[in-house]
């Protein structure tokens, strides 16, 4: 492939690209459903293909083919060349992609067992083992889905600078979903795990307890009523930090969307943002994690963000042309789908960092409010300044002591305001929740996390 | 015969004989062009072409599906290959009883437009700076950022009973996000559109619409928390009854009891005036199709007649589970199909029933309440509750529509939700495949900031 990548950036030099790069990849996977003990499906994905971009004075062109040969690559690059052509006729804002030291790199993620070298049925045990554990949890579950992916995965970034990074990338998902019923009352519980890593990831006793955690919320929540509507002071366990983390300030610190002027955080670094208490990193070099990375997507070493350092916004994620039109290099941000979506910049692994405070103290401390436990998916506009988070399940607390059990809620606060609403921070930092975060009709793998936090002013969306 | 066609017959006679009892395929192919501006500027062109082959083999009522992007002998017998032994390893299924048999599929118009097909890049960018410019008339906007997109696919299905169809399908869409600054102040407008047909007229209103709401929105009020009527544009109402209806609605979730849906057939689930259907027929909606993934000609189906629960969604598989017929929604993806994934149960065009309320009407009959235009909550769909945050909302004071509310959130059960339907309007519009008018409900629960 690199034979290949190298041909077509020469040929995008020749045909006029002021700048132009590829993502050029062979995958293959499996995504396994059970549902209530059967296989659903069982799938066996296989694709190669190549997304070529160009660019000339401030304008991209994309292009993309499914077949690795010389003419389907010298057809897209000529594609791409003729569309940045048809995008530049029409720009008002010029700019150029600063230049950047050749990067020359092959690598491997981490992985002790391939995927590719695992039998289908040994897969399919360990999500029949996650389904059975969540049946033979409780009497009162009904039903139950599981859900396992993996991913193998050679890619090739290549680009005009002369970069060339050739990546093996694997990793590995599990999901359980379980529904309880009682008394007419059904209720569902969730839990997931994914990691950059093989199939070792199904070996981990964090992987057996999937199928117990997912039912156990279940059950738990047939005896919960619907939660109170109204403004409230929240302790929120580790994955609600971190989905707050995510939603609340992650997306808003994406220079791509500062630069489109949909953030509220234009023009504020700098400035105090958050509680003194604060800091946000957002770390793609984390080991094993599911939003791991050491290159990103346009050929770039990641390195750790620290978005916000105690209370302070400090910088902003970028990708070459954010950082070439902000006037710094880019921090290795950018992220892409597969080979057919263009790089944008995303994050990774997103978490607040820990404070003094055990758990129980910001829960003692809590005269009245609400213990908010389990992320389930969140959003936000940074242009509108507001996010929402959902989580799994909450608890009333009354004079320090944990009370009433409520059930899943929606959660939303000001971008400006919520981290500075922070009243105390905990100790016990949690890198964990495994999910997918969805961006310019893009999936990307990430982790959120953090420790248990308390903050005022929060909205919640109940029925009560 | 050409490429697709070769590939899907080869691909069923293929994977019969590696050992499936039945098999269908779907041989695809798509082109997308489109254009981006961001912030008043053309950022990006994409011109994106895919093709690809997706198999799926049944041995002993297991499933294995795999595909390739490719059309190519070689990479075609090698996904049979990985179908048949997926299925192999999966478990058997006796509740698996056959795949369709072969139907005419439905006449349906509006499925392609040939107008469509043949836009090229320059038009698609010129059009996106067309509906920015728009968008950008006002000096209190600050940024706009836009987009136009055109796409068409064909589709070749086949199956192990012999069905053989095609349908040529094409999409276009346009989105606008207008940016507004005030001092301090910042807010957005969002507006959307997309059809199976060449909308050019369309796109100016897009901008307008973007701009109008994006200055509204400046002006901001908080609200206490409490029960109020909320009036619920087509846009939220189309994007929280996609999920309650759409998928609570999946024969798969009733059968496992996953959805609040179960075991209220026949019941009253909302008002009298309340029809939904679901319609696979809808000339240019893009979620319109003349046979199903599984072959299963297009037709209407009545979801909700008057507050009354009266179908579900049916598959093949969970159709014989209930010994009824498939409804015909198993689909292979939305506007343009994909050979990616197995067919999944799913509604294609939900259309709720117009009323006879005019837009200001609806408004001025409000005394005090709230005008919900987007929410992107969803319902649980095990327990049927709502809670959600109104990302953009309206209060609506002696009738008239007022500055937007910050930071407020809306709960309710969503048979609630229906039961309290009071007005239902005239004018609908489609988005996230509802064709839905606004209505409003007398009362939900608002969490708010004071």
């Amino acid at each position: 492939m690199e034979d290949l990548s190298e041909f077509a950036i020469d040929r995008a030099r020749h045909m006029g690209a002021e700048y132009a790069d590829l993502r050029m990849e062979m995958a293959t996977g499996t995504t396994i459903t059970v549902m209530d003990g059967r296989t659903k499906n069982m799938i066996s994905p296989e694709e190669s293909g190549c997304g070529i971009r160009v660019f000339r004075k401030g304008a991209w062109g994309f292009s993309v083919t499914n077949a690795l040969t010389k003419t389907a690559l010298r057809s897209a690059v000529d594609s791409a060349v003729r569309m940045a052509k048809v995008a530049e006729r029409k720009v008002k804002v010029l700019f150029s992609i600063g230049e950047q030291k050749p990067v020359r790199k092959v690598e491997s993620y981490p992985c002790k067992e391939p995927p590719g070298e695992v039998r289908a049925d040994e897969k399919l045990s360990f999500a029949l083992s996650l389904d059975d554990s969540m049946k033979s949890h409780d009497p009162r579950i009904t039903s139950t889905n599981v859900r396992y992916d993996d991913f193998e995965g050679q890619r090739v970034i290549a680009n005009s600078f002369g970069s060339c990074v050739v990546t093996h990338e694997v990793w590995t998902f599990a999901s359980c979903v379980a529904w309880a019923k009682s008394q007419g009352v059904v209720q569902q519980g969730h839990d997931s795990l994914g990691a950059v890593s093989g199939f070792e990831l199904a070996r981990q006793a964090s992987s057996q307890g999937l199928g117990d955690r997912a039912a156990s919320q279940a059950v738990r929540l047939l005896a919960s009523s619907p939660a109170p509507a109204g403004t409230f002071t929240c302790v929120l366990d580790n994955r609600m930090t971190g989905l707050l983390a995510h939603e609340a300030m992650g997306h808003a610190c994406e220079a791509d969307l500062v630069l489109a002027g949909s953030s509220v955080l234009e023009g504020r670094q700098g400035e105090l943002v958050a509680d003194e208490s604060i800091s946000l990193y957002d770390d793609p070099t984390v080991k094993g994690s599911f939003g791991y990375f050491s290159y990103d997507w346009e050929g770039v070493k990641a390195r750790k963000h620290t978005l916000i350092d105690h209370g302070v916004l400090k910088e902003f994620m970028h990708n070459l042309e954010s950082g070439s039109r902000m006037g710094i290099a880019s921090n290795g941000a950018a992220r892409a789908e597969t080979y057919s979506d263009r790089p944008v910049v995303r994050m990774s692994n997103t978490y607040i960092g820990g404070g003094d405070r055990r758990k129980d103290e910001l829960i003692g401390d809590l005269k009245n409010g609400l213990l908010i436990m389990g992320g389930q998916y969140g959003y936000v506009e940074p242009a509108k300044g507001q996010f929402m988070f959902k989580c799994d399940e909450a608890y009333e607390i009354r004079r320090g002591e944990i009370g009433k059990r409520y059930r899943d809620v929606s959660l939303s606060g000001l971008i400006l305001d919520v981290l500075k609403n922070v009243v105390a921070v905990g100790d016990d930092v949690v890198l964990g929740d495994a999910g997918l975060c969805g961006k310019a009709d893009q999936s990307a793998r990430t982790t959120d996390g953090g420790p248990h936090i308390c903050v005022s002013g929060i909205v919640v969306g109940g029925l009560a | 015969m050409n490429h697709a066609e070769d590939a899907a017959e080869r691909a069923v006679q293929l994977t019969l004989r590696f050992g499936a009892s039945d098999c269908d395929v779907l041989a695809s192919s798509a082109t997308r062009i489109s254009s981006e501006i961001e912030r008043g500027s053309v950022k990006q062109t994409d011109s994106v072409s895919d093709h690809g082959v997706g198999i799926r083999a049944f041995v002993n009522g297991s499933v294995g599906f795999a595909y390739c992007n490719s059309f190519q002998h070689r990479s075609v017998d090698r996904a049979a290959g990985r179908a048949v032994a997926m299925a192999r390893a999966g478990t058997p299924d006796p509740a698996f009883k056959g795949l369709p048999s072969v139907s005419e599929p439905s006449k349906v118009s509006g499925l392609f437009d040939p107008e469509v097909a043949k836009l090229q890049p320059d038009e698609v960018v010129r059009m996106s700076m067309e509906l920015a410019e728009v968008a950008a008339d006002d000096k209190r906007v600050y940024s706009v950022n836009a987009s136009v997109s055109a796409g068409q696919g064909e589709a070749f299905l086949a199956n192990s009973n012999g069905f053989r169809g095609f349908q040529r399908m094409s999409q276009f869409g346009a989105t606008c996000e207008a940016v507004a600054k005030s001092g301090s102040e910042m807010f957005s407008g969002y507006e959307l559109t997309t059809s199976r047909k060449m909308e050019r007229h369309s796109l100016d209103g897009i901008g307008l619409t973007a701009r109008q709401y994006a200055l509204k929105g400046l002006s901001h009020v908080t609200i206490d928390t409490g029960d109020l009527p909320v009036v619920i544009d087509p846009l939220a109402l189309g994007f929280i009854l996609a999920t309650a209806i759409g998928r609570g609605a999946d024969a798969e979730a009733v059968q496992r009891n996953r959805s609040f849906l179960a075991g209220r057939m026949g019941r009253k689930i909302g008002v009298d005036t309340l029809t939904i259907r679901d319609d696979p027929t809808l000339k240019w909606c893009t979620g319109s199709y003349s046979f199903d993934g599984e072959g299963v000609p297009a037709r209407r189906k009545v979801i909700i007649d008057a507050g009354k629960l009266r179908s579900y969604l049916y598959d093949s598989y969970t159709a014989a589970k209930d010994s009824v017929m498939s409804t015909g929604n198993s689909l292979r993806g939305h506007a343009l199909w994909t050979y990616r994934q197995p067919p999944t149960i799913s509604s294609s065009n939900l259309v709720i029933r117009q009323g006879d309320c005019a837009p200001d009407e609806m408004i001025s009959e409000t005394k005090n309440g709230i005008y919900l235009r987007t929410t992107f909550d969803y319902p649980n769909l095990a327990t049927g509750e709502f809670s959600g945050l109104m990302m953009e909302s309206y209060r609506i004071e002696k009738g008239e529509l007022g500055p937007s509310i910050r930071q407020a959130t809306m709960g309710i059960d969503i048979v609630d939700l229906l039961s309290r339907i009071d007005l239902i309007g005239r004018d609908a519009r489609y988005a996230w495949g509802v064709m839905a008018p606004p209505v409003r409900i007398s009362r939900a629960r608002i969490g708010g900031t004071d």
